[in-house]
């Protein structure tokens, strides 16, 4: 067999396992096949048999289908509060104690789906990984789905709250660390 | 030949266990999103797979072919469809799948034991043993009492079939 077919071969192999094969990482080695071997591994993809779920799997799904942020019912299933996903994160990243607070910011946004995961470091990604043993970035990438019927709430209305006076006069802080590691790979 | 998926599928869509379905194919789906494009964009797109089957299966659409047809279906049509519109197009109300016809292929590509239907039997059951429950060369000549090259020809074989079925 050429290296196409090989490569083919043990992605296909792999995948018929239970694997998850990258196949961008076959793609990449395959040179000047790529081409051939894309639409050969497409080809097996659309015509092979899925594997069966994980719990996490479904749990994450079911979670995104009831409009709630698969990051945040993984953690919850893995039984860590935030704080300690924070403080774990803050080490991990080797981030000074005084950094925990705007990490435990930054995160509660990542969890919830408020902050763009592409802007995110890898560094917290594989952090995150290996904490909470799952694909982190791609369980942050969810966006919520429509909710499967509009809920009807009487509203009450609401009291005079206090207004922050506007702020457009203060000086941005400056960026450090932190700012860098959540939203220094920001992508076009 | 996808009996015992299709009726698990079936089953799922009678009980109204999206999130399971979904589960179930989310990983090929994103997959065949990555043979094609990034990661920030295939993660987009297999989303955007996965909301659209979940808006479907919500307003309990009947399909005309079996629900794995149709995730691939509706896969390769948004794939198609990142790379020929702007991003912020709103989607169309209503996918229509054609209603199955009798001498289309549409279950031939995609079943792996209908695209190797027209080999040898030696050679499909090599092809499914590698490809359908991933065993190792020599596992496969094993378990068939055959030589190892014997396996090798019939990879070659089932290469030059999907070759030939992709156009190369």
């Amino acid at each position: 067999m050429g290296d196409v077919a090989l490569l083919f071969d043990e992605y296909a192999a792999r995948w018929a396992r239970g694997e998850r094969p990258d196949a961008r990482e076959y793609l990449a080695r395959a040179g000047e096949g790529e081409v051939e071997l894309r639409e050969l591994l497409d080809r097996f993809l659309t015509a092979s048999l899925p594997g069966e779920p994980s719990d996490d799997e479904i749990a994450a799904m079911q979670a995104w289908a009831a409009g709630q942020p698969p990051l945040l019912e993984l953690r919850v299933r893995r039984g860590l509060r935030r704080a300690e996903v924070v403080d774990e994160l803050v080490t991990r990243l080797g981030l000074a104690a005084g950094a925990r607070e705007k990490v435990g910011a930054y995160y509660h946004r990542l969890e919830t789906g408020l902050l763009d995961p592409r802007g995110v470091s890898g560094r917290v990604f594989e952090a995150l990984g290996s904490l909470l043993a799952a694909r982190v970035d791609e369980l942050a990438a969810w966006r919520p789905p429509p909710a499967p019927a509009p809920a009807v709430y009487l509203r009450a209305p609401e009291p005079d709250l206090p207004v922050a006076a506007p702020t457009a006069g203060a000086p941005p802080e400056p960026r450090d660390e932190v700012d860098e590691l959540f939203e220094g790979h920001a992508a076009t | 030949m996808h009996d015992a998926r299709d009726a698990e599928d079936i089953r799922l869509l009678a009980a109204n266990d999206h999130a399971t379905l979904l589960a179930t194919y989310y990983p090929v789906v994103l997959e065949r999103c990555r043979l094609r494009l990034p990661d920030p964009d295939a993660w987009e797109v297999a989303q955007r797979v996965a909301l659209r089957l979940l808006s479907e299966l919500r307003r309990g659409k009947e399909y005309p072919v079996p629900f794995r047809v149709v995730v691939q279906m509706v896969t390769t049509w948004t794939i198609k469809e990142f790379f020929a519109r702007p991003r912020t197009d709103p989607w169309p109300e209503e996918l229509d799948l054609p209603a199955p016809d009798p001498y289309d292929d549409f279950e031939t590509d995609h079943d792996l034991r209908l695209l190797f239907g027209d080999l040898p039997e030696r050679a499909r059951h090599v092809l499914e043993l590698r490809y359908l429950e991933g065993y190792d060369h020599e596992e496969i000549a094993r378990r068939l009492g055959i030589e190892r090259n014997a396996v090798d020809q019939a990879l070659h074989r089932g290469h030059i079939r999907l070759r030939e079925l992709v156009g190369g």
